[in-house]
Formats: C-alpha cells, sequence, structure tokens
C-alpha cells in the first residue's frame, strides 16, 4: 500500500493521505517531547503520551491510534508487559505495537520474539519513514 | 566413701569392660583384684575365714607330722595368717598370727601335753608371731606397691584412650566437617573416656538458658531433648561454668534448687561435672558428663571434660570463621554486583537516554534547515550521525559493566544473546523454568559469557554445548566444547575470575581440559542463602516442649 509513503523528507506532508495516529508510552519526559517534536514534524499525529503501564493502556483504548510505540523500560514496569496487556486486552483487532528502546536489538531479540509486538526500532533511529515501513510490513504479511 | 573409693570402682568396672572387649589383658589381673579389694570383706568373715584356715594348716600339719619333725611346718600355718592379712588388714592378721602360733605350738607338742609354763613354748610363740606379723607387713608393701602399679597402668590407658579419643575429635574439627557431626562424635566420646554414659553440649542463648545441642544418652535413662532450652536459674552445672568461666560439677542433684536441676533430676541423672567452650573470649557453652549414680565422677575429671571442651572450641571458631568468609566473599561479590547493575541503568536511563533525545532534536533541527542551506543541513547530520556513534558505544560499554537483558528477561534469554553473540556454533540445552535470585543468574551469566569468550580466543572450537537446569536447590551448568583443550585457571584465562565468584556463593566449579580433547566446565550454584551459609553452626531443627 502505497500509505507509507506519506511524509516527505522535508517535513512537508501529502494533504491527500491520512496521517499515522499514535500513542507514545515512555517514562522519559525529555525523549517523549523530542521524539513527539520529531514526529509531527514528519507528519505523524501523535495523539497521545503516556508514562506507565497503566496510563498507556488507557490512552491507547481511549484513542485507539494505529500503532503504539511502547519503550521497553518503563522504570520498574515493563513494556513487554504492556505489550501483551494490550495484545490481551482489546476484544476488537488490537492496536499494533512497535517496541523501541536504547537497548540494540540483538540484545532484545529473545525476548521480542516471544512477544506480540509487530517490531522494534532503537529510539536512535525513530523517524516516521522507520514507524510507517514496519506497519507497512505487517499490512504485507497480513495480505500474504 | 569418698573418691578414692569412686575411683577404685571406676577402675574395676573399667578393668571389666576391657576384658570383655576382648583386649588382651594380662591373666593376673583378675586374681589380683579379687585379692586386693578395696573394702575389705566383713569383720566377721574374717573369723570365720581365720578359724577355718586354722582347722585347715592344723590338719595338713597332723598329716605331715608322719613324713618329717613338725618344726618343719611352721610355714603351712604363715600362709593363713598372709591371706587374713591380705583380705583384713594387720588387726585380725595379728590375731590369728596369735591363734596359729599357739595352735602351732601344740600341735608340735602333740600328744605330750601343753603348758604355758614351759618356756619352751613360749619361745616358739612369740618367734612365730613375730615372724608372722613381719611376712604379713612384707607382703602388705608388695602389695601396695601392686596395687599403685595397676593405678598407674589404669591412669596410663585412660590417658591413652582420652588421647585417641581427642585425636579422633581433632581430625574431625581439621576437615571441617558439619558442626552437628562433630559434636554427636565429642558427646560420644565424652561419655566414654570418663566412664560414663551421658553427655551433652550446650549453647549459651542470649535469653539466659542453654540450648542443649548433642546428646549422648546413658541406656535406661530418658532420652536428653536435643533442642530444648535449659533454665540457668538455681544450682546447675551449667549454670555455674556460664557463671565462673571454669570447669564445675556437682555430685548430687538430690537438693539442687532450681528448674534445670528438677529437669536433669527427671531425666534420672544425679552427678554431673562440666567445663565451658570458650571462642573468642567468651563463654560459647558447655561440655558436660553426667551419670546416673551420685559422685560418678573422680578428682580430676574436670580436666578431662576441658580438654574436650577446648577442642570444641577450636572448631566452633573455624566454622565460625569460615562461615563468616563466606558471607562476607558473598557479601562482596553481591555489592559489585548491585553497584555494577546500578552503574549500568543509571547509564541506561541518564546519559543514554539524554544523548538519544538531544539525537531526535538534533534530526528535528536538522529537518527544519532551508534545503538551500545544504552545508548546515550536512554538518548537524554529521554531529547526529556522530552521536548515534557514541550513544551505541555507551550501550556497548554498559553491557559490559550488566547485561540488561538478564535483569528483564532472566537467564534464559540472556544465555540465548550469549550464545547468538559467540563465534562458534552453541547447542543450547536450558531448562530455568522461573526467575533465579539475581546474584545466581549473574553468576551463572558471567561464567558462560567468560566461558565462551575463552572458546572464541583460544579453543578453536567448531562446536560448544550449554547445558543449563535446576534441580532441587541447585543450579547446574555445563559447557562443553570440541576445541583443543589445556586451559587451566591459574593462566590468566579469566576462570580464575569464574572460580571466586562461583564459590563465593558456596557453589563449585570444576575444570576439565585436557589437550587436544576440549574443555568442559561444570558448575553448581546453591539456589538459596541458608544453602550457602550451610558452613554456620546448625540450629537443631526441632524444639520439644
Amino acid at each position: 500500500m502505497p500509505t507509507g509513503r506519506s511524509p516527505s523528507h522535508n517535513g512537508v506532508v501529502e494533504s491527500q493521505v491520512k496521517p499515522i495516529r499514535v500513542v507514545i508510552v515512555d517514562d522519559n519526559p525529555e525523549f517523549l517531547d523530542s521524539a513527539r517534536r520529531l514526529l509531527e514534524h514528519q507528519g505523524i499525529r501523535v495523539v497521545g503520551v503516556a508514562s506507565t503501564n497503566a496510563d498507556g493502556l488507557r490512552s491507547v483504548q481511549e484513542l485507539r491510534p494505529d500503532v503504539t510505540l511502547v519503550d521497553v523500560n518503563l522504570g520498574e514496569e515493563s513494556g513487554f508487559d504492556l505489550a501483551e496487556a494490550l495484545q490481551d486486552s482489546d476484544d476488537e483487532a488490537p492496536v499494533p505495537v512497535i517496541l523501541i528502546s536504547t537497548h540494540a536489538e540483538p540484545d532484545l531479540s529473545d525476548m521480542l520474539e516471544t512477544s506480540p509486538a509487530i517490531g522494534f526500532l532503537a529510539k536512535s533511529a525513530l523517524s516516521a519513514d522507520a514507524i510507517t515501513a514496519t506497519v507497512d510490513r505487517l499490512g504485507e504479511s497480513h495480505r500474504q | 566413701m569418698g573418691h578414692r573409693a569412686c575411683y577404685a570402682d571406676q577402675v574395676t568396672e573399667h578393668g571389666i569392660a576391657q576384658a570383655d572387649s576382648g583386649q588382651p589383658g594380662r591373666p593376673g589381673g583378675r586374681v589380683m583384684r579379687l585379692l586386693v579389694r578395696p573394702t575389705p570383706p566383713p569383720l566377721w568373715q574374717g573369723f570365720i575365714a581365720a578359724a577355718a584356715l586354722i582347722g585347715l594348716e592344723t590338719a595338713v600339719v597332723v598329716v605331715l607330722k608322719h613324713f618329717a619333725p613338725t618344726m618343719a611346718f611352721g610355714t603351712v600355718y604363715l600362709l593363713g595368717v598372709l591371706l587374713v592379712g591380705m583380705a583384713w588388714g594387720v588387726g585380725l592378721a595379728s590375731i590369728t598370727a596369735l591363734v596359729s602360733a599357739v595352735a602351732f605350738d601344740i600341735c608340735r607338742s602333740w600328744p605330750d601335753s601343753f603348758g604355758l609354763t614351759q618356756l619352751q613354748n613360749w619361745v616358739v610363740i612369740v618367734v612365730f608371731f613375730v615372724v608372722a606379723l613381719l611376712a604379713n607387713g612384707l607382703a602388705g608393701l608388695a602389695r601396695a606397691s601392686a596395687i599403685e602399679a595397676e593405678r598407674r597402668r589404669r591412669e596410663a590407658d585412660l590417658a591413652a584412650r582420652q588421647q585417641t579419643a581427642l585425636r579422633r575429635v581433632a581430625t574431625l574439627v581439621a576437615r571441617g566437617v558439619p558442626p552437628s557431626v562433630v559434636f554427636s562424635t565429642v558427646v560420644a566420646e565424652l561419655a566414654s573416656c570418663l566412664d560414663v554414659r551421658n553427655a551433652a553440649l550446650f549453647r549459651y542463648e542470649p535469653d539466659d538458658t542453654a540450648l542443649l545441642l548433642a546428646a549422648a544418652d546413658e541406656p535406661g535413662l530418658q532420652k536428653m531433648p536435643v533442642g530444648e532450652r535449659f533454665s540457668l536459674d538455681g544450682e546447675n552445672v551449667a549454670a555455674m561454668v556460664r557463671e565462673s568461666g571454669r570447669a564445675a560439677r556437682m555430685d548430687s542433684h538430690d537438693h539442687a534448687a532450681g528448674a534445670a536441676a528438677a529437669r536433669i533430676r527427671a531425666l534420672g541423672l544425679r552427678s554431673a561435672v562440666g567445663a565451658p567452650i570458650v571462642v573468642d573470649s567468651r563463654v560459647w557453652g558447655a561440655a558436660i558428663a553426667g551419670s546416673s549414680r551420685s559422685d560418678a565422677f573422680p578428682p580430676g575429671a574436670e580436666q578431662r571434660v576441658s580438654d574436650f571442651a577446648d577442642l570444641i572450641a577450636i572448631g566452633i571458631a573455624n566454622v565460625q570463621a569460615r562461615a563468616e568468609l563466606t558471607t562476607s566473599r558473598a557479601r562482596i561479590v553481591a555489592a559489585a554486583d548491585d553497584t555494577r547493575r546500578r552503574i549500568e541503568r543509571d547509564l541506561h536511563d541518564g546519559a543514554q537516554q539524554r544523548l538519544v533525545s538531544l539525537g531526535l532534536r538534533l534530526r528535528l533541527a536538522e529537518e527544519s534547515v532551508p534545503p538551500e542551506q545544504m552545508a548546515v543541513r550536512e554538518q548537524i547530520s554529521d554531529v547526529v550521525t556522530g552521536l548515534v556513534g557514541v550513544s551505541d558505544e555507551l550501550r556497548e560499554m554498559s553491557r559490559g559493566i550488566h547485561p540488561a537483558i538478564l535483569s528483564k528477561g532472566g537467564l534464559g534469554p540472556a544465555l540465548r544473546t550469549l550464545a547468538r553473540r559467540s563465534t562458534a556454533p552453541v547447542d543450547l540445552e536450558i531448562a530455568v523454568p522461573r526467575r533465579l535470585p539475581d546474584y545466581v543468574e549473574v553468576a551463572a551469566y558471567y561464567v558462560v559469557a567468560e566461558a565462551l569468550t575463552n572458546v572464541a580466543k583460544h579453543a578453536q572450537a567448531s562446536q560448544v554445548h550449554l547445558a543449563v537446569k535446576t534441580e532441587g536447590d541447585y543450579l547446574y551448568l555445563s559447557i562443553r566444547d570440541d576445541g583443543i583443550g589445556g586451559a587451566d585457571a591459574g593462566n590468566g584465562s579469566g576462570l580464575i575470575g569464574l572460580v571466586d565468584r562461583v564459590e563465593a556463593l558456596g557453589g563449585r566449579i570444576g575444570i576439565t581440559s585436557h589437550r587436544g580433547d576440549g574443555t568442559s566446565l561444570d558448575v553448581v550454584i546453591p539456589l538459596r542463602r541458608d544453602t550457602l551459609s550451610s558452613g554456620q553452626p546448625s540450629e537443631p531443627v526441632s524444639r520439644e516442649t
């Protein structure tokens, strides 16, 4: 599906495409702020942010975003748990989760394999393109 | 009767026990004991015996008279005097000598009449009497030295027996066997060396009681309640030992005051000797030997109990030192692990997060620069790339400090991650169904990480097999490779660090690495802290009331 190409690199959103709506769950306010500003600039709508599992779950259920970004480390809590809670709590089609972390993917791959999350992004590589690509990959694998 | 008599009784008991045990006793020993009785039989028996002997001797002399002159048979009468003197002492011996002299004289002149007016008769009687008494005196001296020699031999036997027992206990102590084993051996040896059947070990508790740690029981008496706390109020040996810090005895508990004395009477015990167990100049406990008899202990029993108590003290000091060493090693390792975990978390939550956030902001800045200012954009892009590089380096560093996946995912995922990063292919077999204590997970992780590093550096292996499982209260870990072998914990391979780490947790590590035959590492780590501190004096499990 071509919708994934919507934001261009100069930050101008092509108006005919509906922007992706995301909720970000991370316990670091500085990161939340930076990520929200960058992603919004790149054409993604950050409809909500949360810093705990409970708040995250509530926001997602209320706002029904297209995708949820969940930090693996949520203080004492684990993003893996939230990913599973989101998967289990929903009667309808669950909101897909992309796990994010400052840890490298190979360090977590064992846990990522068993997680219902649709993908993983290193926080330093966070961008609208990366999110869109991950969501697209999901869409393609669903069609197959 | 006093201690002297008790001691002799005890020697007799000992002698019999020795004969029963089939040791090669001297043949004269038994006869000697029959004749050399510590207490004489009743006096009336003595008179009867003397009369019977004199009668018998007279009969013998009357018979012998037909073959030789009567004068030659004075010695026959001497025999009776010696026997009576041996059994009933010099008093009855004198009377016997006098009567024997008269009988001999009458016999000598028989069938002529015997008259006390004849000077000859007086001379014979006086000479016989004096000779008999002198002979009796000499026999007494010989007997006394025989008794003394026998007593010394008994003492030497006892000393040798005690030395052997002490050596057995000392060997156990030196081997570092669990205190419970030392305790039960000590009570058995202590009782045996004091020729009693009961012995007990007490530890003084902070609540002014004495906890019974081990006991040897006297057959026929109620078993001593191991695990029970005895009150230290009133008169009892445990209280006396604690009060004075010295050995103490009670030859009888019959009129002793206090709950403990009553308890001791109820257990059927009457006399006791105890000595302090002094550890780190504190009276830690007491070793006490007991008996159902009053006055069962000879003088000097205190010293013998003290010898055992001193050995126990050394054993306990050893065990305590070892336990303290083990716990302090474990504490040091745990403290280091905590620090590393904290540094890793601080790096991750602090510097790492800030770097990432700064990177994102810079990317936003980069994208906000007008397209015509390509140079600025490129410069910012360079900085972004640099920041990502710094962030990656920091991540590598913090992984070396503490693997985050271990805290998050547990041992299984952490080991699988290690296996994935290994240069030699690792075939994994992980049966760890639950999260384990932090220090166990960390130790196991470092063992595997170090082993895989060694394989990569030295082993030239084409395959590594890693098996981890929990069973009971232990984690078992085995790493084998098919490389060149020859690894040695001493050659700076990092293996020595693993040995330290595993042993600090009370675990064991075995390294087999023959040249040309691969290397295997077998590790066992206890999962519970109390398994870890098993070197400490074990508390009795049950507390009877």
